[in-house]
Order: structure tokens, then C-alpha cells, then sequence
């Protein structure tokens, strides 16, 4: 009879197998899996809702989600950001069903029970007459996200209200956070609004991928390289350091080849240097002087990049850019992704063109990267459902190898940032402390 | 100002004919299509209430290209390792709803159309959609028109295709 069941056996057989460095196949997209994903990781974690520079006044809102649950970020009167379950208390409607915008308060259009931008219940139809003088309108405020923080304009929420500060969750990446968005005076700005779309894959895919894959670059990205826009040496993605940090999360910083002369500070604009003098640590702006691309995930679905791309072929300039998003799962083998394009306030205005079009030519929907990205990953999860592919006692040792560089790679005891951090990116560290931390998750028991 | 049914008949078809060549995968002579200076951009849709602004938000889009980006795209399907689009998919782009106008210059015209393109890819039996309204300004060069500008609206917000390996 087939081991069906998610229990101790099961737990321990991924967590053997993980130290064997192979991770079972049927963990991908198992439906059971799926579920205590979200009962056991997602209700718990701090998630990204947005970024600062998206609500720009008091009233100004924008409507996200934690996986299920309906997020309305808003910016109150006192400029304080408040995130409320987008649902009415009265029965439940989803209250405000715009992507983003700004409003005094919110009115429901089932019975009109109206709510300000604190969540508080101000004005019920008849109230007086319906309810009575006595109602306590206070029970009935929007519920809160039990918890929100910022870091560096960047807002995140849990639903656990147990759950460690923020600071704490991000844990050393904050120092990496610091140098994608904490270089410059002002920070970051948020172009417009994110991309959405929906891509039929599982999100540990997506998120293994950006957190500790540099790897593929070199063949899922080949067009690239037949292009002659990404060099020909098959480690070109290699040159660099993979940090596996706390907490499942990862990032890679990767460096130009040997004797490649590359322009530091991933070739942002000599005019903004004296800022990441200013706001970044010694150690920090070292780093940062030699870094062509950081590449990572902030555990659990949490991806950004930071490349230096043209989009005119081999002789065009390459500008850097930065992009964060969400792997949102829909289901084992859904997720919308929602991409944000962020640039330093502070940049000049060509700079922040240039970086634009270089996010929409290589990532996003329409991205000469993204779109083979999607594709492969979208591959995974179609042969990963299957009765082989789905055993629990992998009798038909249905394993990925995660065993890149596994004792014979070791730390670099000199890197200057938080993590340890190993001497190639091409390793798969990153991915086995994603899927340790994701296990330590769900096995836990409540 | 109604244009005449010889020109709208010369639109149609010039459409049509840019259709067939995307849905055959002739990417090259769809760029010879393009004027020098073409601006290609498809900005993004969202849900937002009209005493808001506009559903469209131009700021950011799905494409913003000119010959040169657009050429940069083409050949990346001409290599062996465009996985998006190896094997190919199959597309097939439906235009109506056409209305021209006269253009800003007397060589050129402003041509609203609604697109449905659907697409299969693999052996996949669902079918990905993309749907919405396309302004061209379309140029007449010599004895040909040419394509001097196409902006995209999607009408949704937010995108059931799995990428955009394709063109609108």
C-alpha cells in the first residue's frame, strides 16, 4: 500500500534525503504538501506587501495579498501605514476591490457600512435605528494584519502575531537589503505599478531558482549568449560568492570573470557614489564596488534581482536595475507573480529610463530572460505529478540533485558580510538551506 | 471625417497580412513592416476606479521598444535556445473592429483594432488568451504602409499567458 500520509516517517525521509543532498521530486507539487505549506510556512512568515514610495499621501491605498488573504495597505491620516483585512466584518465582502488609489474611507456596497482609513467603523446605514445607540462599533473595526514593519520602504506583514520582529526574520539580509535599497539618499521609488501574471508552476520552484541557482543562467539563458549580449564562458555566472544566510533565505553576488573590466557599482552613475559612500558600511561598499549582480530570495517566496542587462544586442550599454517579487501560489501548481521595478530616487533621470528598459527586456512578462525562465519552470511541475514522480518512499528514486559543490566547496572565512558565504555561485548551499529551513517548518508540530 | 472604403480596404488588409505573418512566424519581414522610428509599447491594465484616473498606467508596461529592441527579440527566436518558443507555439491573431482615421501627417493614419490572439503551446489542451484594442499609426511608404507606432492595451489586469514570448 503506498505511504500516503504526511507524518514523522515522511518528515524524516525528506530531511535524510537532504542530507544525502537530493531532495524527493513529490515534494514539488503534492496537494498535502501545498496545504501544510500554507497552514505551517505562509501563516507565519513575514510577507512583502509594497513599497513605501506606493502610497504617497494619507489616503493613498493599495490592495495585496498574503497568499489567501486579502490585504488593504493603506496610509492614514497620521501617515502611518496601517494593513487591514480587506474584508467587511459585517459579512465578509471584500471591501475594496481596486488595484490602488486614494479615498477618505471605504464603504461597503453590500449594506454600507463604511470604515476609515484606520479601520474604524464610522457610519452604518440606519445604525441608531437598526442596531441601537448601544452597538460597540469598536468590535466591528477591520481586522488587522496582526503585524506590519517596514525596512527601508520596504512594508511587510504576518499573520502571526507571535512572530519574531522583522529585523530578526530578515536576519543578515538586511545587510544585502542595505545595498540593493538603502544606497541612496531617499531610497527606492516604485515605477508605476507592479506586472501580474500567472505562471502554471509551484512557487519553491521559482524561489529555488532566484535564491540559489545561478547556475542555469548559462543554458536556460543560452539565447542570450548566442546573441553575444552574455559572454560565452559557460561560468560566467559563477564568479562571485553564494551566501546562505538564516532563515532559508539566500543571495548570490556575483562578480565580472577574471581580468573582465567591468565599471563599479554595477555602472550606476559616478554622481551617486558619494551617497553609497555615506549610507553604506566599509564593507558594504566594497562588496557593492566589484558586484555585477546580486541575485536571492528572502525565504519564503520573496525573489529579486539586480542585473546589469542592455537590451540592444552585444553593443549596447548595460545598465543596472533592480527588480522584487512575490511568488504568490494559487495552488500546488499555480502562482501569479507580481513583479515590482524599483530605482533609487536619487538617480539621475536618464539613469532611471535606461535601468526601466532594461528590467522590460530582459525580465517581466515580456523579458528575453523571464520568458524562458517561466517556460523551464513551468516544465518542472508538468513532470512532477506524476505516480513516480509523487511516491513518498521514492521507490522509483524520484530525487533532485542538490548536490553541487557538497564537501567540496568550503566557506570563505574572509567574506565581510553576514552568512557563510562560499568562493562560486555555482552551488547548491543556498537551495539546501531553503529546503532545511522549509522542512523545520512544516514538520513542526503546533 | 470618414476615409474612404479604398483606404479602410488597404488598412484591413495590410492588418490582416501582418497577422498572417506572425501566426507563420515570419518575424523578419513582420520587422521589415516597421518603420525606423516605431515605438511598440503595451502599458499595463488595472482595476481602479474611473474618479481615479485611467485603467491604463503608462508608466510601466509589458513593452517598450523600438526597431532595434524589437530586432533584438526577433533574433533571439532565430537562435537554438529560445526555450520559450522551442518547439514553437502556435498563435493565431484575430483582428477586427477596425476604424481609421486621418493620421497627424497626411501620410499617416490612426487605426483603432480589437486583437484576440489565442495560442497553444505543447500538448497542453488549454488555450492562453490575450486580448484588447491596439492604436497603430500606420505610414504609407511609397506603395506600402508601414507601421509608425503600435500601442497595446491588454484588457486584463492581470495576465493569464505564461510570458510574452510572442507579439501583439
Amino acid at each position: 500500500m503506498a505511504h500516503t500520509r504526511l507524518d514523522a516517517k515522511t518528515f524524516d525521509l525528506i530531511r535524510q534525503k537532504l542530507n544525502e543532498g537530493v531532495l524527493p521530486q513529490w515534494v514539488s507539487t503534492d496537494p498535502e504538501i501545498y496545504q501544510a505549506e500554507l497552514e505551517k510556512i505562509f501563516a507565519h512568515t513575514w510577507h512583502f506587501l509594497g513599497h513605501e514610495s506606493e502610497l504617497k499621501e494619507p489616503g493613498s491605498y493599495v490592495t495585496r495579498w498574503i497568499v489567501n488573504d486579502p490585504v488593504l495597505l493603506v496610509r492614514a491620516n497620521n501617515g502611518e501605514i496601517r494593513a487591514l483585512l480587506n474584508s467587511c466584518t459585517h459579512r465578509g465582502v471584500m471591501l475594496c476591490t481596486t488595484d490602488f488609489g486614494k479615498r477618505k474611507n471605504f464603504t461597503c456596497p453590500y449594506h454600507g457600512w463604511t470604515f476609515n482609513l484606520d479601520g474604524e467603523l464610522i457610519g452604518i446605514i440606519a445604525g441608531d435605528k437598526v442596531y441601537g445607540k448601544e452597538m460597540d462599533r469598536s468590535k466591528w473595526a477591520l481586522r488587522m494584519i496582526p503585524k506590519i514593519a517596514t525596512y527601508h520602504g520596504m512594508i511587510f506583514g504576518t499573520l502571526d502575531s507571535d512572530a519574531v520582529p522583522l529585523e530578526e526574520f530578515l536576519g543578515g539580509m538586511k545587510w544585502y537589503l542595505d545595498i540593493m535599497v538603502g544606497r541612496s539618499d531617499g531610497g527606492m521609488e516604485v515605477r508605476g505599478v507592479p506586472q501580474r501574471w500567472i505562471v502554471r508552476t509551484n512557487w519553491k520552484i521559482s524561489a529555488d531558482n532566484f535564491g540559489g541557482d545561478p547556475y542555469h543562467t548559462a543554458m536556460t539563458h543560452r539565447s542570450t549568449v548566442e546573441l553575444g549580449i552574455s559572454p560565452k564562458d559557460p561560468l560566467f555566472a559563477s564568479y562571485g560568492h553564494q551566501v546562505v544566510l538564516d532563515h532559508g533565505h539566500g543571495v548570490n553576488v556575483i562578480n565580472a570573470a577574471p581580468g573582465l573590466k567591468m565599471p563599479p557599482y554595477q555602472g550606476l552613475p559616478e554622481e551617486m557614489w558619494p551617497m553609497f559612500k555615506r549610507n553604506l558600511t566599509p564593507e558594504q561598499l566594497d562588496v557593492f564596488s566589484t558586484t555585477v549582480v546580486v541575485v536571492g530570495n528572502c525565504f519564503p517566496n520573496l525573489s529579486f534581482v539586480s542585473p546589469m542587462h542592455g537590451t540592444k544586442g552585444s553593443d549596447g550599454l548595460l545598465t543596472n536595475f533592480l527588480t522584487l517579487r512575490v511568488w504568490r501560489p494559487l495552488g500546488p501548481d499555480t502562482i501569479e507573480v507580481c513583479s515590482w521595478f524599483l530605482v533609487d530616487k536619487a538617480a539621475p533621470a536618464d539613469m532611471k529610463e535606461a535601468s526601466y528598459r532594461s528590467y522590460i527586456g530582459s525580465f517581466g512578462a515580456s523579458g528575453t530572460l523571464e520568458q524562458d525562465d517561466t517556460e523551464i519552470w513551468t516544465r518542472v511541475a508538468q513532470a512532477s505529478k506524476g505516480f513516480m514522480a509523487r511516491d513518498k518512499d521514492i521507490h522509483f528514486d524520484n530525487v533532485l540533485n542538490y548536490a553541487m559543490g557538497m564537501g567540496r566547496v568550503m566557506p570563505d572565512e574572509t567574506w565581510p558580510g553576514p552568512g557563510v558565504a562560499y568562493p562560486t555561485t555555482y552551488l547548491d548551499a543556498i537551495s539546501r538551506g531553503f529546503y532545511e529551513h522549509w522542512l523545520n517548518m512544516i514538520a513542526k508540530e503546533d | 471625417m470618414v476615409v474612404d472604403s479604398e483606404l479602410y480596404y488597404q488598412i484591413s488588409r495590410f492588418l490582416a497580412e501582418e497577422a498572417s505573418l506572425l501566426d507563420q512566424r515570419q518575424f523578419r519581414e513582420w520587422i521589415d513592416l516597421l518603420a525606423n522610428d516605431v515605438i511598440y509599447r503595451m502599458p499595463l491594465r488595472v482595476t481602479r476606479d474611473p474618479s481615479d484616473g485611467p485603467s491604463i498606467i503608462d508608466e510601466m508596461t509589458f513593452f517598450e521598444e523600438d526597431k532595434l529592441s524589437l530586432t533584438t527579440r526577433v533574433n533571439r527566436l532565430g537562435t537554438t535556445s529560445a526555450w520559450a518558443e522551442s518547439p514553437p507555439s502556435r498563435t493565431r491573431h484575430y483582428v477586427t473592429n477596425i476604424l481609421v482615421e486621418p493620421g497627424s501627417r497626411s501620410d499617416e493614419v490612426t487605426v483603432r483594432s480589437n486583437f484576440l490572439v489565442l495560442r497553444s503551446r505543447g500538448n497542453s489542451p488549454e488555450c492562453e488568451q490575450i486580448f484588447g484594442e491596439r492604436i497603430d499609426v500606420l505610414r504609407r511608404v511609397g506603395d506600402r504602409w508601414s507601421i509608425a507606432a503600435r500601442t497595446i492595451y491588454p484588457d486584463q489586469s492581470v495576465i493569464g499567458t505564461q510570458n510574452f514570448s510572442i507579439f501583439l
